[in-house]
C-alpha cells in the first residue's frame, strides 16, 4: 500500500535562505544609590517582564547544623512585610497577575518575579518590600519549616532526586556544604526558627551585594525612576561578598546502588566534577558533551534509545555548582536517564562502549558541524522570552562571568574544531573516574552490574 | 494555486495587534499564517485531528506510539533524519499526543522555515514507504520506557490514569489516557500502524500554522508546493460520542494502597466542555479556589489548618467530552484525609453559596491573563493555540480573543458553575494510603536539567 506516496510530487530538500542577524542581548548596567547593581534589557514584544534578583547568601554561609535556613528564608520573603500580612502579600501579588519564586542554591538565593509589563510598578514595589522589610512572622516560619519537613519524604521517593542526593554525598567530603542536601535534612530543618531566619537575613542580605536583572518590553516604563522608588529605597551596610569555598571531590570509579525494591526502572546518574565556565575548555566541552548525549540523535541515545529501546532517553550535561572570579569553582559533569530494570547491565555496558569508542575514534567532522549549527542556531529560539534572557544574565552575574559571556560563547563554539571537542569530552568523561549511582531494585541489578567491573559496588537503603 | 483564502480581510485584532489569516488547499489542508517580525524565528505547527479518543479497545496508546513512528523516516528522509535536519538547522522540534489531537512542531530560525515545511509534507505524504517492523519494535520499547519513567516508576504516577478511568465510564472514548496500557502497546502490529496512518493522516484532517518572521505569500507558495499534491481522503470515522450528563450523579471513589510518601486526596470534577463561557467561568472558579498562594484551599489547608503540604486545582480542558477539574492535595504527616475532605467540601459549599469576592475575581482574571500572555509569548505557543482553535472549534481567530473572553466572565457566572458542578456528587475521588515505612532524612538537588 505505497500508492499514496506514488501520487505525491516529491521535491529536493530545500536550501536555507540568508540567515538574519541575531545577537544575545547586551544588558545595560547601573548601580542604585544604595549600591544595588541593576542589569536591564529591553525586549520588544515581551509583555511579561522577568525580574531576577540575586542575593549573595550562599549555602556555604548557613550556620553549622542549620542546613536549609537559606531555603526557609527564601520562602519566607513572601510571608508578609512591614506593610502587609502574609495573606495580604500573596493576594496583592496575584492581583498583579504576578508569580514570585525564590530558592536557595550554592551561589546564593535567587528571587524570580514575572509580571505583565502593565503591572510591573506594583509588583516591583511588593518585591522591594519583601527584600527590604520581610516580616518573618514566627508562626509563618514555623509553618514553612513543618511544610519543608513534610516535603522531604516526597523528594526521597523521587528516583531522579534520590540519585542526585546520593551522588553529592559520594563525590564531596562531608564537611563541604555541596555534599549535603540543598534544602537541608530532617535533622537540620527541624532546628530552624524565625530567629535563625532573621539572623541569616541580617548577616547576608543587603542591597550592596544584591543584583537585579530586569528584562522585557519596557516601552513607556520609566525604569530608572521605578527602581529608585522601589529597590532603591532599601538601605543596608556595605559588605564584601563572602569568599567561596574550595570544592574538592573524590571521583574514584565506584558504583552505589540505592535500593528501591520492585522498581520497574533503574535511574542512572553517572558523574564527576569539572571546572567552572571560566575554563577555556568550556565551549569545547559543551560541544563534545552535546555530541555524546545532548539529544536523541547523540551517540548515547543512538544506541540506548534508537537502536536498543532501553530508555526514553539519556542525557550528558555539565552543570555549574559554584563558580568563582578566579575560575576555581566546580561543575557537575554527568550522564543521567532511566532504563528498564531488566536491561540495566546491558545498558551500562553499552554506555561504556559508546564512551570507549568515542575516546578511541573521536568525533567526526560532520558530527561537530551539526552540533555547532544546533547549539549556535537555536540561540534566537532559546532566548525568545524575557524569562530566558533574564535567567542567563543572572547566571552570568552569579558565576562572576562578564555580561557578554553568552554572546562570546556562540563565537567560541563556532571556532571550536573537531579535535578540541573530542579532547574535551573524552577528558570530561573518563571511565576510570566516574561515580555510578543507580536507584533501582538491588536484587535485580546488583549481580549484572557487579559483573561489568565498573568499580566496587555498594548497596544502600533508599530511606 | 488551488488556494482559497477564507479570511475576509477584516481580521479581529487582539490588544497586542496579533493577526492571523486562513487559507485552504484544494486537498483540504487548512493553513493559518501569522506574522511577527520582532525576532528572526518562525514556528511550523501541524495538528492532526486524531488522539487517544479515536483508539479502540485493545489498542490503547496507538495514537501516541504512532506519533513516535512519525520521527522514524519517510520517503525522502532516512532514519532519524527528521530530528537531524531540524537540529542541524538550529531548530527545535517535538510532537505530543493528547486525548483529542496529535501535534508536531518545529521552531526554526526564520531562514530555515522551508525545510520544516518540506519535512512535514514528506511524512504526511509518504510515511508508509519507510515504516518497518524494526522501527515499530524499537519505538514500542521506547514508549514502554516512557510509560515507566513518567507513570509507573514515580509515586502517584498512575493517579491521572486511575482518575480518568473513574471519571469517564468504561467504553467512553476518554476512559483511557494517551499513554495506553503495556498489554495494548505489546499488541500493536505494523498493520495497525499502517491502518492508523491511512485513516487519520491526511491533509484534510490537519491544520498547519506557520507563525513568526515569515513572508506570508512566500510561505503559502511553499505550503502549496510541498503539501499541495498529497491526496486527501475521507476514510476517517467520526469519533465515538463523548457526551455525558452534566453531573455524575454520585460520588465515585477508589482507595489506593501503595508505597507513596504521604497520604493524598485527589479528585476529578465533571465540568463544562471547553469552548463555552461556562468553561471559562469554571477556570476562574478553580483559580479562586485552588490556583495559587492566595486561593481559598491554599489558605484553608496549607496556611490555616496546616493539614496539607500542597493543595491546588487545575483544569483539563476538553472539547469532545466534559472537562475535568483536577484537585490534588498532599497531606501533612499525621493528618487524616477525612478531615481534609470535610474542609474541602466546606470551602466548596461556601464558595457555591457566596460566589467570588470582587478581589478574588480580579486576582483570578489577572492570573489567567498572565498565563495567556505566557502562552502567546513565543511563536511556538501562538502557533499551537491557533491550531487548537482551528481544529477543535473551526476558527483559529478565537485564539487571539481568548483572554478577552476570560475577562468578560462575571462573578455570577463563576458562582453558577461552582454551584452546579463543584459538588461531592459530581466527582471521582482517589485516596492514597501509604503502605511503606516512614522515611528518614533526605536531600534535594536539581539534577533534572537534562532536557528531555
Amino acid at each position: 500500500m505505497t500508492d499514496v506516496a506514488a501520487t505525491m510530487t516529491f521535491h529536493p530538500q530545500p536550501q536555507p535562505g540568508a540567515p538574519k542577524p541575531w545577537a544575545f542581548p547586551a544588558p545595560d548596567r547601573s548601580t542604585l544609590g544604595n549600591g544595588l547593581t541593576v542589569l536591564t534589557s529591553h525586549r520588544p514584544g515581551q509583555k511579561v517582564v522577568a525580574v531576577e534578583v540575586l542575593l549573595s547568601a550562599p549555602l556555604d554561609a548557613e550556620p553549622e547544623g542549620l542546613d536549609g535556613v537559606a531555603t526557609i528564608m527564601a520562602r519566607a520573603f513572601s510571608e508578609g512585610t512591614d506593610k502587609l500580612t502574609a495573606e495580604e502579600f500573596a493576594a496583592e501579588l496575584e492581583r498583579c497577575g504576578a508569580t514570585l519564586d525564590a530558592h536557595a542554591d550554592h551561589p546564593g538565593v535567587r528571587v524570580s518575579l514575572e509580571v505583565p509589563a502593565s503591572r510591573l510598578d506594583k509588583a516591583l514595589g511588593l518585591l522591594a518590600d519583601a527584600l527590604r522589610a520581610p516580616a518573618f512572622p514566627d508562626s509563618e516560619v514555623e509553618r514553612l519549616v513543618n511544610n519543608r519537613l513534610d516535603e522531604i519524604p516526597h523528594e526521597l521517593a523521587n528516583p531522579a532526586r534520590r540519585a542526585s542526593m546520593a551522588l553529592s554525598a559520594e563525590l564531596f567530603p562531608a564537611d563541604l556544604r555541596c555534599s549535603r542536601p540543598r534544602q537541608g535534612t530532617e535533622q537540620t530543618v527541624a532546628r530552624i526558627d524565625a530567629a535563625a531566619v532573621r539572623a541569616f537575613y541580617e548577616a547576608y542580605v543587603r542591597p550592596a551585594t544584591t543584583t537585579a536583572v530586569v528584562v522585557g518590553d519596557l516601552t513607556g516604563i520609566d525604569l530608572v525612576a521605578l527602581l529608585d522608588e522601589t529597590l532603591g529605597e532599601w538601605t543596608g551596610s556595605t559588605a564584601e561578598p563572602r569568599p567561596l569555598p574550595q570544592i574538592t571531590a573524590d571521583d574514584t570509579a565506584r558504583v552505589v546502588i540505592v535500593d528501591r525494591p520492585g522498581a520497574v526502572q533503574t535511574q542512572l546518574l553517572i558523574g564527576r566534577t569539572g571546572s567552572d565556565r571560566h575554563d577555556p575548555v568550556w565551549a569545547a566541552q559543551v560541544l563534545g558533551t552535546y555530541c555524546l548525549g545532548g539529544t536523541l540523535t547523540s551517540r548515547l541515545d543512538r544506541v540506548l534509545r534508537e537502536e536498543k529501546g532501553y530508555t526514553y532517553g539519556v542525557r550528558a550535561f555539565g552543570q555549574v555548582l559554584l563558580s568563582t572570579q578566579e575560575g576555581t569553582g566546580a561543575s557537575l559533569l554527568a550522564i543521567s536517564g532511566s532504563v528498564a530494570t531488566e536491561v540495566t547491565g546491558p545498558a551500562l555496558a553499552d554506555a561504556w562502549q559508546v564512551i570507549r569508542t568515542l575516546a578511541a575514534e573521536g568525533l567526526t567532522d560532520d558530527e561537530r558541524d551539526v552540533a555547532v549549527q544546533n547549539l549556535v542556531g537555536v540561540a534566537p529560539l532559546r532566548y525568545e522570552t524575557a524569562a530566558a534572557v533574564a535567567g542567563t544574565l543572572a547566571d552570568q552575574v552569579e558565576q562572576f562571568l562578564p555580561d557578554d559571556f553568552q554572546a562570546q560563547m556562540y563565537a567560541r563554539l563556532a571556532r571550536t574544531g573537531t579535535v578540541e571537542a573530542t579532547a574535551a569530552v573524552v577528558s570530561a568523561f573518563p571511565l576510570e573516574r566516574m561515580v555510578v549511582v543507580l536507584v533501582g531494585d538491588a536484587s535485580a541489578i546488583e549481580g549484572p552490574v557487579t559483573e561489568l567491573g565498573l568499580g566496587p559496588v555498594k548497596v544502600i537503603a533508599a530511606g | 494555486m488551488g488556494l482559497t483564502a477564507t479570511s475576509d480581510g477584516t481580521q479581529p485584532q487582539d490588544s497586542d495587534g496579533l493577526t492571523a489569516t486562513e487559507h485552504r488547499l484544494a486537498n483540504g489542508l487548512r493553513v493559518v499564517l501569522s506574522q511577527d517580525h520582532l525576532t528572526p524565528v518562525a514556528s511550523v505547527c501541524l495538528w492532526y485531528d486524531v488522539g487517544s479518543r479515536h483508539e479502540v479497545k485493545g489498542r490503547t496508546g496507538l495514537a501516541h506510539l504512532f506519533e513516535h513512528l512519525m520521527f522514524q523516516g519517510s520517503s525522502s528522509v532516512k532514519g532519524n533524519g527528521h530530528f537531524e535536519l531540524v537540529q542541524g538547522a538550529g531548530g527545535s522540534l517535538n510532537g505530543t499526543t493528547s486525548f483529542e489531537r496529535t501535534n508536531y512542531f518545529e521552531t526554526m530560525p526564520a531562514h530555515q522555515v522551508e525545510l520544516a515545511l518540506w519535512l512535514e509534507a514528506d511524512r504526511m505524504g509518504s510515511l508508509l514507504t519507510a515504516l518497518d517492523e524494526e522501527s515499530l519494535e524499537n519505538q514500542r520499547d521506547v514508549v514502554k520506557n516512557e510509560r515507566r519513567q513518567r507513570y509507573d516508576n514515580v509515586p502517584y504516577g498512575t493517579a491521572f490514569e486511575r482518575l480518568t478511568a473513574l471519571a469517564y465510564p468504561d467504553g467512553h472514548p476518554y476512559h483511557h489516557t494517551p499513554i495506553g496500557s503495556m498489554a495494548d502497546l505489546d499488541a500493536a502490529s505494523l498493520e495497525d500502524a499502517r491502518a492508523f496512518f491511512r485513516t487519520y493522516y491526511a491533509p484534510n484532517n490537519a491544520v498547519l500554522a506557520v507563525v513568526g518572521d515569515i513572508d506570508p505569500e512566500q510561505t503559502l507558495a511553499w505550503v502549496e508546493k510541498y503539501f499541495g499534491t498529497i491526496p486527501g481522503h475521507d476514510g476517517k470515522p467520526a469519533p465515538r460520542d463523548g457526551s455525558l450528563p452534566d453531573v455524575m450523579g454520585g460520588q465515585l471513589r477508589e482507595i489506593v494502597e501503595e508505597d507513596v510518601p504521604s497520604r493524598a486526596l485527589m479528585a476529578a470534577y465533571r465540568l463544562p466542555h471547553d469552548g463555552t463561557r461556562e468553561s471559562d467561568a469554571a477556570d476562574l472558579a478553580l483559580t479562586v479556589l485552588g490556583g495559587g498562594e492566595s486561593s481559598r484551599l491554599h489558605n484553608r489547608l496549607v496556611r490555616h489548618d496546616r493539614s496539607a503540604v500542597a493543595a491546588g486545582f487545575g483544569l483539563l480542558r476538553l472539547a469532545g467530552a466534559p472537562s475535568l477539574g483536577w484537585l490534588d492535595i498532599k497531606a501533612s504527616s499525621g493528618v487524616e484525609l477525612a478531615d481534609i475532605e470535610a474542609a474541602v467540601d466546606e470551602e466548596l459549599a461556601r464558595f457555591a453559596a457566596e460566589g467570588p469576592t470582587p478581589q478574588e475575581m480580579e486576582r483570578a482574571q489577572a492570573q489567567l491573563e498572565r498565563e495567556w500572555l505566557d502562552r502567546l509569548a513565543t511563536v511556538a505557543g501562538r502557533a499551537d493555540e491557533l491550531c487548537r482553535f482551528a481544529v477543535l472549534y473551526g476558527d483559529p481567530q478565537l485564539a487571539l480573543s481568548a483572554v478577552q473572553r476570560v475577562l468578560e466572565i462575571t462573578a455570577e457566572e463563576v458562582q453558577a458553575v461552582a454551584a452546579a458542578r463543584l459538588r461531592p456528587d459530581n466527582r471521582a475521588v482517589l485516596v492514597y494510603e501509604p503502605t511503606g515505612s516512614p522515611d528518614e532524612a533526605a536531600d534535594e538537588t536539581e539534577q533534572e536539567g537534562a532536557d528531555q
